[in-house]
């Protein structure tokens, strides 16, 4: 009997167990590790921006602060750099350009896909050498054209600009369509709808997880960006959250513990969409990266 | 870097919409003779009754927390004065820039500080103040916003180029007198660095425009010379050579690189805060830092040891003076689109603000008004001296030669004087060499541009 | 799109629907493209012949031929510049092994897995300004990599300083952008991992394979082609990197890379030839890359291709296997209960 019980012992370890744990410890030690560098710096600005400005000065950034309710820090950012209206423009910024371009990237790839046409080629080679374009560079003279629009300083100038210079999701809409089947607009052709009617009732509502990813990739960009956002919109009506943060962090910037409290308001919409929206937004990335 | 290009931009949309404002202001200005800062007197005309609004940089004056007078402060005098002219003032952090843009948009305020526009725009948007000769006998620096003998602009204050310092700290290190060399003054950092615990010269390297404001000290108080900076300077060979008496820009920088080689700097230079400086240096954490007497009043509301706070002379002496850079600050300007009484309502606004309200004093600046003399930066046998204008012909010289060799003095070449941190710190190039490098991409310059070489 | 009433009224042939939906639904890209892509490219391209500012009249401008483009060679700030893409490669590098370390961690069955993996993917939500700021705090002497460093017991003064010395500061920076990015790789990967059929996992892991050997033999294979396109896209992208040291250090102290170099020359000094002449030499020199790496991966993806073959005969095998497993478990739990 005590030697079965060993036998059987020394089975069951073989076969599950000192890899399992092994393996199993090993993973969750890589896992917290990494997690926590992830989250570290975070963290540090989440502490800092909780405390006063005596607090900050006398105690090391690590150190909790005394009262994690003191928001004064918030509201003062809030305030001072004028991030509801910041909220606001930001928010405009990202509907408009998300509703158009995905209207125009859609149709373009549409067009694409589905005829053959001469400078079908062309028109992609022009959208793929576009993208090898790196924006910065081209910034330098933007910058003229934008002027002679008159688009600085305006929400539409910069709104028009985010959905001319985008490519990516052209990209993914071509990928899409070519999963759908032609025989479905050719049904509907014989049934006398029009081309307009296919894409709209046809087309676009199948693209439906193209557009999602594109929406998140776009998405995150637009808000976040600030390098054209901080050249083309200085007023103080215009602002984004980024450049109003900007203003807020930049060269003249401010006391460390309110700058802390602007950069975590400034990602807490960032924070609760991605909470919501975890999983598309998971499977929005890795469909985003098949796009070869 | 983007925003002096959108300034740049602006400024010349501003010169296409000047035909249109340019007719509109001068039939105006015709029959509005009286209305002069000259024949504007305080105390008179008491029962005017305007609203004027007012739009300026200074957003701290808007907090009840400011040490100093608040604009809330000066309001209440002068309604006291004034009581049927409404005053309404709305401040900006960006002011640079939006000021512009208020410009641009064609509806801004009554009165505001001239932003950096063009001198030949300045009437399209200005009501021009008095003649040149005129304002000369009312204020300093009459010549700031000057066109065609017309002054369009009242300084509001007016600043100079000195070291602010904490006083406690220099007496703890042991210094009695203030240093008036390099020599002394690296000296006596040395002394801050063994006798306390505070940091001797904190450089403020990351905030970027701190550093380039080392380039405010190459004229005047390197020189003691008023034309040096916009008539010489471009025209010099090998401007920072070692001219061998401790002057000179040259030895401006030196006294940088010196201080960063021998460790008399802050630790870590790429991480300095500089919100977290002013705390600092009130507080006698710092000894000193090398930026214009603006400075000097943040320095001293930053904490609860205002009066710890001093403003003293560059060390530099020129043939035994000790000279100072002085210039105004923003200027006041009055917008020449507004009806006659509501103009007369902004002179007074300007001259009460200049002659009787002390801000310039309160601000710890240079006197403005002739009038009110009074300042707080006791800089006894120091001599003032103002930047005079570029010669007729050579207005974008300087430009030229700040562009072509991308040493961009006071222009935001901040890189330069953070390199010769770099370089103090690692020790891997001599403050030689790098000088060297300097005069030959003036040299460069001087040739690409061709600026003839005269000095 | 107001063609549609016309278009009802005007138009009874197909081809013409055709020819006006074709017209209707690319002008509006098109000319964007022209307006915010072509035309400044060209403008771009045009400037870099000449020696100019923002402000210059197009009559005052100086044609200078090739001088600038000479001038991007021989400067030793503007083309070495590109030397400090090498860090941001090996940062690239490192953040895929990470990322496919992680993903393949995750892909097996993890308590808590979710959170860990919203942990990792957060930071590529946060705008670059707020990373920008988040790491000049990071890396302050005595503050919160400090901190943490001397709670793991090192000494303060053994700690090099982040961002000013310059043999680790352009590493410091390197790490932000693996920080940033590395999540969003990962999920790429969990992603493509989880396409794999999971009878074979099962598969695999009642033959007996290990962990490592999944990986090897399941894994990596199913996402090579992912994995190598992404190692392509970051090399252009390290040549072109430009918001970590724009954002933290501005660019001093050594960590200016080609396009905050540029930056500075066409904003700050206004040599806005040289600056054009700059960016297209990296244009250049990114297209050239591109259609090595076109090249390149038309050879890997031959190879893939026959990995694939291989990857198929290898299901099939475990397959047969799998048959044979199921027969041993049979016995296995035949045995079991014989103990039992």
């Amino acid at each position: 009997m005590d030697s079965t019980v060993k036998v059987k012992s020394y089975k069951y370890k073989k076969h599950y167990n000192p890899e399992q744990v092994v393996f199993g410890f090993i993973k969750y030690l890589v896992l917290c590790l990494f997690g926590f560098i992830a989250v570290l710096p975070i963290i540090s600005c989440i502490i800092t921006a909780f405390k006063t400005n005596a607090e900050y000065q006398t105690t090391n950034v690590m150190t909790p602060p005394k009262s994690w309710l003191n928001f004064s820090n918030f509201i003062d950012a809030f305030t001072k750099a004028n991030m509801g209206r910041a909220f606001l423009n930001s928010l405009i910024v990202m509907i408009v350009v998300l509703v158009v371009s995905v209207i125009i990237g859609s149709q373009l790839a549409f067009v694409l896909n589905r005829f053959k046409f001469p400078g079908n080629g062309l028109i992609r080679n022009l959208f793929f050498f576009a993208s090898l374009l790196p924006s910065v560079a081209t910034q330098v003279t933007v910058y003229s054209i934008m002027s002679s629009l008159g688009f600085i300083n305006h929400l539409y100038g910069y709104i028009v600009m985010m959905c001319g210079t985008d490519v990516i999701s052209i990209y993914l809409f071509i990928q899409y369509m070519e999963n759908i089947p032609v025989s479905l607009d050719e049904s509907a052709i014989m049934d006398g709808a029009s081309y307009w009617k296919i894409y709209w009732k046809i087309i676009l509502p199948l693209l439906k997880p193209a557009i999602v990813t594109s929406c998140i990739l776009k998405g995150v960009s637009v808000y976040n960006e600030y390098y054209c956002a901080n050249l083309y919109l200085q007023t103080p009506d215009v602002k984004t959250l980024a450049v109003s943060l900007y203003t807020f962090v930049g060269p003249k910037g401010s006391q460390y513990n309110l700058i802390c409290a602007g950069v975590i308001i400034s990602f807490i919409p960032a924070l609760i969409v991605f909470i919501l929206f975890q999983n598309q937004i998971y499977s929005g990335i890795a469909a985003g990266a098949v796009k070869g | 870097m983007k925003k002096r290009l959108l300034t740049i931009a602006l400024a010349g949309a501003m010169c296409l919409g000047l035909a249109a404002c340019g007719s509109n202001s001068s039939s105006g200005s015709d029959e509005k003779k009286e209305l002069t800062y000259s024949g504007t007197v305080l105390g008179e005309n008491t029962d005017l009754k305007a609203d004027i609004t007012v739009f300026n940089h200074r957003t701290d004056l808007d907090s009840d927390d400011y040490n100093g007078t608040t604009w809330k402060e000066y309001l209440a005098a002068f309604n006291k004065d004034y009581p049927n002219i409404h005053v309404t003032i709305t401040t900006d952090t960006n002011y640079a820039d939006d000021a512009l843009t208020h410009l641009q948009s064609g509806d801004y305020e009554t009165v505001m500080m001239i932003p950096a526009i063009n001198k030949s725009d300045l009437s399209s948007y200005f009501m021009p103040f008095d003649t040149l000769d005129n304002m000369k006998k009312e204020i300093n620096y009459a010549d700031t916003w000057e066109y065609d003998g017309e002054v369009y602009g009242v300084p509001s204050t007016a600043t100079t180029q000195g070291i602010v310092y904490n006083k406690k700290v220099f007496e703890k290190a042991g210094i009695t007198d203030l240093p008036k060399t390099p020599e002394d003054f690296i000296a006596d950092l040395q002394k801050i660095k063994d006798n306390t615990d505070a940091i001797p010269l904190y450089t403020n390297y990351a905030a970027g425009w701190t550093m380039g404001a080392w380039d405010a000290y190459i004229s005047g108080n390197a020189t003691g010379d008023p034309t040096y900076l916009n008539q010489k300077f471009v025209h010099t060979k090998n401007p920072f050579s070692d001219p061998g008496d401790d002057t000179h820009a040259y030895n401006v920088y030196k006294i940088l690189y010196d201080a960063v080689s021998k460790g008399l700097t802050e630790d870590d230079y790429t991480t300095t805060d500089w919100e977290g400086c002013k705390g600092m240096i009130n507080n006698g954490k710092i000894g000193c830092m090398v930026l214009g007497s603006w400075a000097y009043p943040q320095m001293e509301a930053a904490g609860k040891n205002g009066d710890d706070i001093g403003y003293m002379p560059f060390p530099m002496t020129v043939d035994g003076k000790q000279y100072a850079t002085a210039g105004a600050d923003y200027s006041w300007g009055i917008n020449n689109s507004v009806s006659d009484e509501v103009k007369q309502a902004a002179l007074i606004f300007v001259k009460w603000m200049t002659d009787k309200s002390g801000f310039s004093y309160n601000e710890d600046g240079l006197p403005v008004s002739k009038t009110d003399d009074r300042t707080k930066l006791s800089f006894d046998g120091v001599d003032f001296v103002t930047d005079e204008p570029a010669l007729k012909g050579e207005e974008d010289y300087l430009n030229e030669m700040n562009s072509e060799s991308e040493l961009n003095f006071n222009n935001g070449g901040n890189e330069k004087v953070q390199a010769i941190v770099e370089h103090a710190s690692k020790g891997d190039e001599s403050f030689d060499d790098i000088m060297k490098e300097w005069n030959q991409k003036w040299s460069d310059a001087q040739a690409a541009n061709g600026i003839d070489v005269k000095y | 799109m107001t063609e549609k009433k016309t278009f009802s009224q005007w138009i009874t042939s197909r081809r013409v629907q055709q020819v006006l939906i074709c017209i209707g639904f690319t002008v509006i890209p098109l000319v964007l493209l022209l307006i915010f892509t072509y035309i400044p490219f060209g403008k771009m391209v045009q400037f870099s012949f000449f020696k100019m500012t923002y402000l210059t009249p197009p009559q005052a401008r100086r044609f200078v031929g090739w001088q600038n483009y000479i001038d991007v060679f021989r400067r030793k700030d503007c083309f070495g510049a590109l030397k400090l893409s090498l860090y941001y490669m090996v940062g690239a590098i490192v953040q895929l092994f990470l990322a496919l370390l992680l993903a393949t961690m995750l892909s097996f069955k993890t308590k808590g897995g979710n959170f860990f993996k919203g942990l990792m993917f957060f930071p590529y939500m946060i705008s670059g300004i707020a990373i920008g700021f988040i790491f000049k705090f990071f890396y302050t002497r005595g503050f919160v990599l400090d901190t943490v460093l001397q709670w793991c017991g090192f000494n303060l003064k053994d700690l090099p300083y982040w961002l000013k010395d310059q043999r680790i500061n352009n590493w410091s920076l390197v790490f932000t952008s693996v920080w940033r990015y590395f999540g969003q790789n990962m999920v790429l990967f969990i992603g493509a991992i989880m396409s794999v059929d999971s009878e074979l996992y099962e598969a695999a892991s009642l033959d007996g394979a290990n962990k490592w050997e999944q990986f090897r033999y399941i894994i990596l294979p199913s996402i090579k082609t992912i994995v190598t396109l992404n190692v392509i896209l970051s090399i252009t992208g390290s040549l072109s990197s430009f918001e970590q040291p724009y954002v933290i250090t501005n660019g001093a102290n050594g960590t200016g890379t080609y396009f905050v170099i540029m930056n500075r020359i066409a904003h700050t000094s206004q040599k806005v030839g040289l600056a054009s002449a700059m960016a297209v030499v990296l244009l250049m020199i990114i297209i050239i890359c591109t259609i090595l790496q076109k090249l390149f991966f038309k050879y890997i993806f031959r190879d893939a291709d026959s990995d694939d073959e291989s990857y198929k005969a290898k299901k099939a095998r475990l397959r047969a296997e799998k048959a044979a497993i199921k027969a041993n478990k049979a016995r296995l739990s035949q045995t079991k209960g014989g103990i039992a």
